[in-house]
Parts: C-alpha cells; structure tokens; sequence
C-alpha cells in the first residue's frame, strides 16, 4: 500500500480552529455555537482579529457534547452544562493520574 | 427487506404516545449509549435502539411503519403499494433495501435517486489509538481501517516521536468522501499510552519506584537505573527517605521539550534475616537514637517513643 503523506492536525492548546471549522466538526450551526458562547461555557480566544475564534482543544469535547445532544434529544442549554462536567471530569482525571504517577505502586 | 419491530425494540405498545416513546427511548438509550455506559454490547443495541426512535418519534414515518402491520422480526416482506407513494417506484422493488435506509429517506426524496445536488460533507471517524510508551517516545506508524465495505481502505498514520497521554489529533480530509462536491470528512484520534511495567506517565513526567535496601537509603549509592533512552547511572544521595523524588532531568516524554523522570524512592527490608544481618540489626537498633514516629534525628510524622 502507498503511504499517503497526512497533514496532522494537534486538537490542543496550540492550534486554533475559525467558527465554520468548529461547527463543521461538532455539526452544530454557528447560531447554536454563539448560544454556548453566550452562555458562558464556550470561550472564544482573545483575538485582535476580526473572525471569532477557538483553541482546537474545544472540538473533541464539543464534538462529544453534541453527539450526546443528539443521541439523547438534549436542548442546548443541557450542552452547555455537559460541558461543564465534562470539562471538570476530565480535570479530575488528568489530577487522579498525576497522583498515580507520582506515588509508589508498593 | 428485513422486518424489523421497532414497538418491540423500544419495548412500548403500538398505541404509544410520543411521550412514551421518547421515556422509552432516554431510559435504554441511558443504558447502553457507549459514552455513558459499560454495557457488554451497548453500542450494537444502542444503535437498534436509535433507529427504531428515529422512526417513532416522526409521525410520517411512524404512519408508514405502522403501514406494515405487525410481522416477526426478520421476516422478508415485499412494501405495502402506497409505499410508492412515500418512496416512489424504484425499479427491481425494495428488496435490496433496508428499512432503516428507506424510512430515514421519507421526506427526502427518493432512496438512491439523483437528490439535488446539495454538497454534503464525508463521514468523519473517531477512534482510539492505544500505543506502548516507547512507541510513543520513538514515535511509530499505526495502520487505521477506515470505512465499511467496498470503500474500506486501510490508513497508515506516522504518529511523531514524544505524544503523550490522551493527545488528540485530527487527520483533514481522510474521512468518507463528501458528496455533491461536499468535503472529504476528517478523521479523530484519541491517543492513549498502555500501562507500562515500569514507567507511569503524568503528561509528559514519567515516574518509576527505585527499590532501595536501608544501607543505600541510608548511606547513599550508585546505582543503574532505566529510562526510555537506555540505563544510566543515578546518585542516590546519603539520607534519601522512602517517597523522595530523584530528578533525572529531561529523561520523560515530549517533542519540543521533554519531560523529567522521576526515581520515586521504595526503601524495602528483606523478608527474611540470618543471623549474622539480625545481629547487625539489633546493633543498630541499640546505637541509633533515629525515631522514624518523631522526636528523634529526622523523624516525619506521629508520636514519640522513648
């Protein structure tokens, strides 16, 4: 098989994504993006430039946030809180593995 | 076509109000979701569970469902007529249809029909990919099978040197192919390091117990101790106490930069002493005014003994 050369993309702090990207990717309208902007829970980066944009660090959690929306009928207030605990879920992780690492095994 | 009973699936009465359905749906849809629940088969019966709500919840496409009449699942079943009506008439019939694909095309016009030509986008396709911590220091190439059937095609993805944990990243355009002149979709990747026998990660600082015998704790030692890169040598300085944290200085994961490794200390005792270490011990024991409960030369924590 021919090896395809891949343009990888970090979804991480490093990269940022414009509004058509994000809704593209999470497939929500950017209506319904400037909801959850608005509600607080959706931060855009502090930019000089004109068009909205967000950290890639929003698309898995959103993407997620907006599957479950979908599979379970939530309005999208419900999104925003679920992204809330998803993002405090995952900081308590993130802190239980550090605490893993750090102390002995034995 | 394949019958499918979707009253039974949700487990609701064929008169069921919407409601009802939707109650039915949530709780199983609760049960079985793969992102909010462990069940054995979940996403399988998730997924029947969905299909059947899709066609419920919509009252056209419940109508023609309920057009059907009540059949045993699986059973091969040739449409009512007015289905053409709904569906249009498709030459060679329904027979290599499914009903899932037919019912979600009510409204759209036509199942395989020229639609018109709105561009829509590919797929996209989320998974995990599971890597042992030296691929992930070395980097590696992960092959990814994208797709279902005759579009199956298999990836091959160089992941780059030094990625830790629960990194994410997406491959633009790599996805299904977009219709109508759509964009490809992409695809998501969800890195994840396996358990590693004797390194632990937090992000990009590994961490590993250094086993110690209470003379090398005690009076320091040099030993050889592993990183990713191979064995070197580490000084364990006099007086390191159980729980220390003996730096090897960018030795952890990374790109840019690399993380630290750390050597966490473990002082053990033998299990079993001979006679001559058991003398040794007593004489120690009897010479050393160290009180490891406090009060004494460098005790941490509780209370003092005499």
């Amino acid at each position: 098989m021919a090896t395809q050369s891949l343009e990888i993309g970090w979804l991480d702090d490093r990269e940022a994504v414009t509004v058509a990207e994000l809704c593209r990717a999470c497939a929500l309208s950017a209506g319904e993006l400037q909801e959850l902007v608005d509600y607080g829970v959706l931060v855009p980066l502090r930019e000089a430039a004109s068009e909205m944009r967000f950290s890639a660090a929003w698309v898995m959690p959103l993407r997620r946030a907006a599957r479950l929306r979908s599979d379970f009928d939530l309005d999208l207030y419900a999104v925003s809180l679920l992204l809330r605990c998803m993002e405090r879920i995952e900081g308590l992780e993130s802190e239980l593995q550090s605490m893993r690492a750090r102390f002995s095994s034995s | 076509m394949k019958y499918k009973d979707y009253y039974d699936v949700l487990g609701v009465p064929r008169d069921a109000n919407l409601d009802q359905i939707k109650k039915a749906y949530r709780k199983l849809a609760r049960e079985n979701h793969p992102d909010v629940s462990k069940a054995k088969g979940g996403e399988a019966r998730f997924k029947e569970v969905a299909e059947a709500y899709a066609t419920l919840k919509d009252p056209e496409k419940r109508k023609a469902f309920d057009e059907l009449g009540r059949r045993p699942a699986g059973e091969e079943f040739a449409p009512p007529p007015q289905w053409e009506q709904h569906f249009g008439k498709r030459e060679g019939g329904f027979g290599d249809i499914d009903l899932e694909e037919l019912l979600s095309s009510l409204g759209r016009g036509r199942p395989g029909a020229q639609r018109a030509a709105r561009p829509a986008p590919g797929r996209d396709y989320e998974t995990t990919v599971s890597l042992s911590l030296e691929d992930a220091h070395r980097g590696t190439t992960v092959n990814l099978e994208v797709g279902e059937g005759p579009g199956a095609r298999t990836l091959e993805v160089t992941i780059p040197p030094g990625v830790s944990d629960g990194q994410k990243l997406r491959l633009k355009g790599k996805g299904g192919p977009g219709r109508n002149g759509g964009e490809a979709g992409d695809i998501y990747l969800h890195l994840t390091l396996a358990p590693h026998p004797v390194f632990r990660a937090d992000r990009q600082d590994l961490y590993f117990d250094l086993a110690l015998a209470p003379w090398e704790a005690a009076l320091g030692a040099e030993l050889e101790v592993p990183t990713l890169d191979g064995p070197v040598v580490l000084t364990v300085p006099a007086g390191t106490r159980s729980g220390r944290k003996l730096r090897l200085r960018g030795r952890g994961l990374g790109r840019e930069q690399r993380g630290d490794l750390y050597a966490v200390a473990v002082i053990d005792v033998p299990g079993t002493v001979s006679d001559a270490e058991r003398d040794l011990y007593r004489q120690l024991a009897t010479v050393s005014n160290f009180n490891p409960r406090g009060g004494g030369t460098g005790g941490q924590h509780g209370n003092a003994k005499p």
